[in-house]
């Protein structure tokens, strides 16, 4: 019998084209929090994935309550009592929170005495009882669509816990929490691990780690590092081996100097498909040479007043400005002229038109004008000289250079590539929205650096964006957004990390 | 008015029963626009077994063989029905483009086959199958009632069939495990997949429930309409179905009312133009209502009406 | 580099596909399958027949089969359009009525001069057509109406519809058809004696070749084309850069109404020369297979146009000289169709059997693991550069 409750020995997974894990050991020991730190890329999840069941390693064993097991499948794994939260919420959105637990273990009764069907009665009662008894408070009732992430996750931890789970992991779980919510986060896995569970957490937030882990495993590139112990190491040290290198947290930066309006949000309110309000009586200004951050939990509206003001959506009233000229009804194509550059939260769906070449993509907002086309005809040379100037210059790398089809390339040289055609764009006023998800460290610095030098030319930049600590890092002005409202706009310097949460639940503060 | 009704029920409940098929498809993720194929295709069985019976043992009673028939139908509809699965689950094609060709495929089939049998078997050139008329029912006292009665008067056996399926059915969806399950594949699979249910098996059940509902609505259709079966039976009923079931909002009781509404105009239709004594050849117009009449009425609920979220997606387990 | 080249061949196999199970069924049926596809060619006038009618011959047929293979090329283009902007046209057959209607009422009966009615001809064809295309595009972006239900119930509306104004007002009592058009209208010069044989000369197949190099042209060259491309491949990623995605959507799905207004056309007042009351053509049908088959492309097109229109050209001759079902064609071009569907899965099959393959051989040993891991980790770097 061993000491671990979970072992995984040399464990190596490829996929085509990469090793996820190369012979990596971990050992962990009942009740404690075991955190996995590492960057996009490093192997955290497929290491996961394979104690849940969802791949096989290709080599090593895993060791369940030092049993040698072979688990095949999530199911497999639930019934050795393995639960996990994954990032993305696995939930049926048109369903009732007991609907969602209980599905897959349903409580049953027999109609008319004989016909079975699901006891939905039951199920609502007892998922009232295990929600008081782990003080994850949700009403059975309540339609997940109708509530918000964090009961979503709430949710989730619950199914875990309706399953009987023992070894709970959770992947990323606080990237969508507001400090708030992940403190209560936090104390609810506090508890968990009090009442005799295991928790695997995988995270790159330092902070989280050094707050409630026990032990932390760092991995780079698909190998493990090294296993520390939480309390006698400081974040530094884990920061510099978890990117292999020196890490600056801050953006080098100058102080702003402050020109002309550039744009001016005049309250707008921006309705949904079903008529519903999501951007309510919203106004703002950016100054040319100032970053404007919107912060907020996503789906609070942000996304939308960046659409309004790129004209993908159109307001439902109010006006918008941009230079002192009222662009509140022209079309994309005379904004996108008159000189707003955007950079979308999807890069995939929205940014790019990912079966195009790069070549294309890279003129997508000006293959209309001439040197692009002529008459309308397409003029490919022009294309193609464009297309390798701006390779050149913002390093993107592909397969095949210009005709390389987007889909194709990794998605830290996409985001290149946009953030390169956007910038070469001609214009006085850029959206950047979730510029960094997804992409590895040394991404974000470059692209944070970027954007300093984009104001610092004269740019008026509005950064939208749910990394609290991007916003901190970059912002001169913060703007706070929750439930379609402003709820505070003020010079970043006299704004702190909670002040900004608490106004992102939606609580003003105090001061 | 009494015929009205009473015609109006025969062509609305196949509808319905097919519609409800489609229901369960799409409910459970699969773009199903292969109905109109796969109750030409159930029908093609069922009326192929009715005139093999008929051929075997003519001492069978119609109503006997109507009922085998249907059962033909609906082992047809669901052994059709497999291709779309295979397609849209197993082998990620388009569900659109699938429904379409497995459409083609069907009419192209079948007017072959039919031909080839009644050379090949009935040694006679034609491109039918003729169907034995059957005995209507009508339901002593109830069917006395005004108006009312008229939908207990004059009943094919397979309207009282189709009234328990759909109430079955309804439980079924609605009330069950499995049910759950199935629309839970076509809101989120990868949340059914989490909770340990095979996505694809769910599909695949609820596709061959679409295949067997509507092999079942193909042979009523070759009953009621035509008394036999050639490839007149292809003329966009399971088109018409599943405008029903979006205008029904994917729910079985609102696609009900949608049905009846077709069956109505219909029936109602016909009865305008024997009622003004008008030419045959203005029958073509009323033809043109149950069609007309979908555009109008997706014009009015296409946009409000959520179709379920994973329709049409092909579940894909790396994907998030 | 060689997946890519089986990737192309792909349609190829699907054709085989079709023309191996179709060859199985009529051996079933008792026929000699290889004398069958012969017959198919021999009846399209690619291939001498044994004996020929009066003043008939090999031209004769050929001509004939042209005047066939027009439409199909024409309706293949307009499938091939919609489909370029993410819309499944499967409306062209009532497109092809209407228009044909359309032109048949207003020039075919008219008694104008060749000169003007010939030209009046293919203009009504592209506007008709243009407008009953246009009708499936607006509704798609006003009422999100599914083309796919929308095309069908217009289908069979049109068909209904015209069938009405024929019975009652135009038609001819022999027949049984509308009543035949003027030989000015016609886009096919009838029963023409050149030297020893009599034959009918399309004119139609010059507007079927310019509109392939105008859709070519259009898709590869133009800024128009490259929207629409666009649009069909993200919607999301064109109205972000600026392009209207419902002015596309109705520009394609007028582009395409007009393509099959003039197969309607070439059809109609080209191989026919009347209209038969409640039938749809099934051309409009047919040209899905050929879409699918030539893959959107117009050169693709050509070539599935080409092979289509053999089957169901051919059919009629194979049934009076092997006696085998005409409506085998119909079966073949089925199966075709059913594994074009699979395309998705046989790209990806094919895509993806290599690295499986690579994984099996590096499980052997240890170290050739480690080798591989190497190899993969270069090949990714090899990909970034």
């Amino acid at each position: 019998m061993s000491d671990y409750i979970v072992e995984m020995r040399n464990i190596t997974k490829r996929f085509p084209g990469i090793v996820a894990n190369d012979n990596v050991s971990i050992q962990i020991k009942k009740g404690e929090i075991y955190a996995l730190l590492g960057e996009n890329g490093a192997g955290k999840s497929t290491l996961m994935s394979m104690l849940f069941g969802m791949y096989e390693p290709d080599e090593g064993e895993i060791y369940i309550r030092g049993e040698k097991t072979q688990i095949e499948s999530p199911n497999h794994a639930t019934k050795l009592n393995i639960g996990m939260v994954h990032q993305h919420f696995k939930l049926v959105s048109n369903y009732t929170i007991a609907e969602n637990i209980i599905m897959g273990m349903e409580p049953m009764k027999k109609a008319l005495g004989f016909i079975p069907m699901v006891d939905i009665k039951k199920a609502n009662k007892e998922i009232a009882e295990l929600s008081k008894r782990y003080g994850l408070e949700v009403n059975p009732e309540d339609v997940i669509e109708d509530v918000n992430v964090s009961i979503r996750q709430r949710v989730e931890i619950l199914k875990m816990l309706y399953r009987e789970a023992e070894i709970l992991i959770f992947d990323e779980p606080t990237a969508i929490l507001t400090p708030q919510e992940i403190q209560f986060l936090l104390d609810i896995i506090r508890g968990l691990r009090d009442s005799g569970k295991t928790i695997i957490i995988i995270t790159h937030k330092l902070d989280e780690i050094k707050q409630i882990a026990d032990r932390c495993a760092i991995l780079n590139r698909g190998r493990l590092i090294d296993v520390l112990d939480v309390k006698t190491t400081d974040t530094k040290t884990m920061a510099n081996m978890m990117v292999g290198r020196e890490v600056n947290f801050k953006t080098d930066k100058k102080d702003p100097v402050f020109g002309e309006e550039v744009l001016k949000v005049d309250n707008i309110t921006v309705k949904n498909k079903d008529g519903l309000p999501v951007v309510k009586n919203v106004s703002f200004s950016v100054r040319a040479g100032e970053v404007l951050a919107i912060a907020g939990v996503s789906g609070n509206g942000q996304i939308e007043i960046a659409d309004a003001i790129t004209g993908i959506l159109n307001v439902d009233s109010g006006k918008i400005y941009l230079n002192g000229n009222d662009i509140t009804d022209k079309t994309v194509r005379q904004r996108i002229d008159a000189g707003i550059d955007y950079i979308p939260e999807d890069r995939n769906a929205v940014g790019m038109v990912m079966d195009f070449t790069l070549a294309e993509n890279l003129a997508l907002k000006s293959y209309y004008n001439e040197p692009f086309s002529i008459r309308g005809i397409l003029n490919r040379p022009a294309f193609d000289s464009y297309g390798n100037k701006l390779i050149e210059k913002y390093d993107i790398r592909s397969s095949q250079g210009n005709p390389t089809i987007v889909r194709t390339m990794s998605g830290g040289n996409q985001q290149k590539a946009i953030i390169g055609r956007e910038i070469e764009h001609e214009s006085t006023f850029m959206i950047f929205v979730q510029p960094t998800r997804g992409l590895d460290i040394g991404a974000i610095e470059n692209i944070h650096r970027q954007i300093i030098e984009e104001r610092d030319k004269g740019q008026a930049i509005l950064l939208i964006s749910l990394e609290l600590d991007e916003v901190m890092n970059l912002a001169d002005t913060i703007a706070v957004i929750y439930s379609g409202e402003i709820q505070t706009i003020a010079d970043a310097k006299n704004l702190t990390l909670d002040q900004v949460g608490q106004f992102m639940m939606g609580v003003g503060s105090d001061e | 008015m009494n015929s009205i009704i009473i015609d109006g029920l025969v062509f609305a409940l196949p509808l319905f029963i097919m519609a409800m098929g489609g229901i369960f498809s799409e409910r459970s993720g699969v773009t199903n626009l292969a109905l109109e194929g796969l109750q030409g295709f159930g029908a093609f069985t069922g009326a192929f077994a009715a005139v093999m019976i008929g051929t075997v043992s003519p001492d069978m009673s119609p109503t006997a063989i109507m009922l085998l028939a249907l059962v033909f139908a609906v082992v047809g509809g669901v052994l059709f029905s497999l291709i779309h699965a295979l397609l849209c689950i197993k082998l990620n094609a388009d569900m659109v483009i699938s429904g379409v060709v497995i459409n083609i495929l069907s009419m192209a089939f079948t007017e072959f086959l039919t031909k080839l049998i009644n050379a090949g078997i009935f040694n006679m050139p034609s491109n039918k199958f003729v169907l034995t008329v059957t005995d209507k029912i009508t339901v002593p006292g109830i069917s006395k009632i005004p108006i009312l009665g008229a939908v207990f008067t004059n009943l094919y056996i397979f309207e009282i069939i189709i009234a328990v399926i759909a109430v079955v059915a309804w439980f079924l969806l609605y009330k069950t495990k499995y049910g759950m399950h199935l629309r839970a594949s076509g809101d989120n699979p990868h949340a059914l997949d989490a909770a340990g249910i095979n996505v694809a098996k769910t599909r695949l059940f609820a596709v061959m429930i679409s295949g067997a509902f509507s092999g079942f609505a193909g042979m009523c259709f070759a009953y009621s309409i035509s008394s036999s079966f050639s490839s007149t039976i292809y003329v966009g009923y399971g088109y018409i179905a599943i405008a029903a079931l979006i205008f029904g909002n994917w729910n079985i009781l609102p696609t009900f009312g949608a049905c009846l509404i077709f069956g109505f105009a219909r029936s109602g239709g016909y009865k305008l133009v024997q009622a003004l004594e008008m030419p045959s050849s203005y029958q073509d117009l009323v033809m043109i209502l149950p069609y007309v009449l979908t555009l109008v009425l997706l014009i009015f609920f296409s946009k409000r009406n959520r179709a379920p979220r994973a329709l049409g997606v092909i579940y894909d387990k790396g994907a998030r | 580099m060689n997946k890519n080249r089986i990737i192309k061949l792909i349609p190829v196999f699907t054709v085989l596909a079709g023309f191996i199970v179709g060859g199985i069924i009529i051996a079933a049926t008792g026929s000699n399958p290889f004398t069958a596809f012969w017959n198919l060619i021999q009846g399209c006038g690619l291939a001498p027949k044994a004996s020929y009618a009066g003043k008939k011959g090999m031209i004769t047929d050929l001509l004939s089969f042209i005047d066939l293979w027009t439409p199909m090329i024409l309706a293949s283009l307009s499938v091939a359009v919609a489909m370029r902007v993410g819309l499944f046209n499967i409306g062209v057959s009532g497109q092809m009525l209407f228009s044909g209607f359309i032109a048949t009422v207003v020039v075919g009966y008219s008694g104008l001069d060749a000169f003007i009615a010939k030209p009046l001809v293919i203009v009504v064809g592209i506007v008709a057509g243009a407008f009953a295309g246009g009708i499936i595009g607006f509704l798609k972006f006003k009422f999100n109406i599914n083309e796919v239900v929308s095309s069908i119930m217009l289908n069979y509306t049109f068909s209904y519809v015209i069938s009405f104004f024929i019975n009652t007002f135009l038609v001819d009592p022999v027949s049984r058809q509308s009543k035949a058009v003027s030989a000015a209208s016609r886009l096919t010069l009838k029963d023409v004696e050149l030297g020893a044989y009599k034959m009918d000369i399309p004119l139609g197949i010059v507007i079927a070749v310019i509109a392939v190099i105008v859709i070519w042209i259009f898709f590869n060259k133009t800024v128009s084309g490259m929207e629409l491309k666009a649009v069909g491949l993200s919607n999301s990623a064109a109205r972000y850069a600026g392009m209207s995605v419902n002015g596309n959507i109705m520009k394609a799905m007028m582009i395409a109404g007009a393509l099959a207004g003039l197969a309607g056309v070439t059809y109609y007042l080209g191989y026919f020369g009347s209209i038969q009351p409640r039938v749809l053509p099934a051309t409009g049908f047919d040209s899905i297979a050929v879409a699918l088959l030539g893959n959107n492309q117009p050169i693709g097109i050509v070539f599935a146009s080409f092979l289509i229109t053999v089957l169901s050209k051919g059919s009629t001759y194979m049934n009076s000289a092997s006696g085998v079902q005409a409506e085998i064609a119909n079966v073949i071009t089925g199966i075709i169709l059913l594994f074009c569907a699979c395309n998705a899965f046989i790209k990806w099959y094919i895509a993806n059997r290599d690295t499986t393959t690579k994984k099996g051989f590096k499980r052997k040993s240890k170290k050739a693991d480690k080798d591989g891991g190497a190899i993969a980790e270069a090949d990714d770097k090899k990909g970034e550069v």
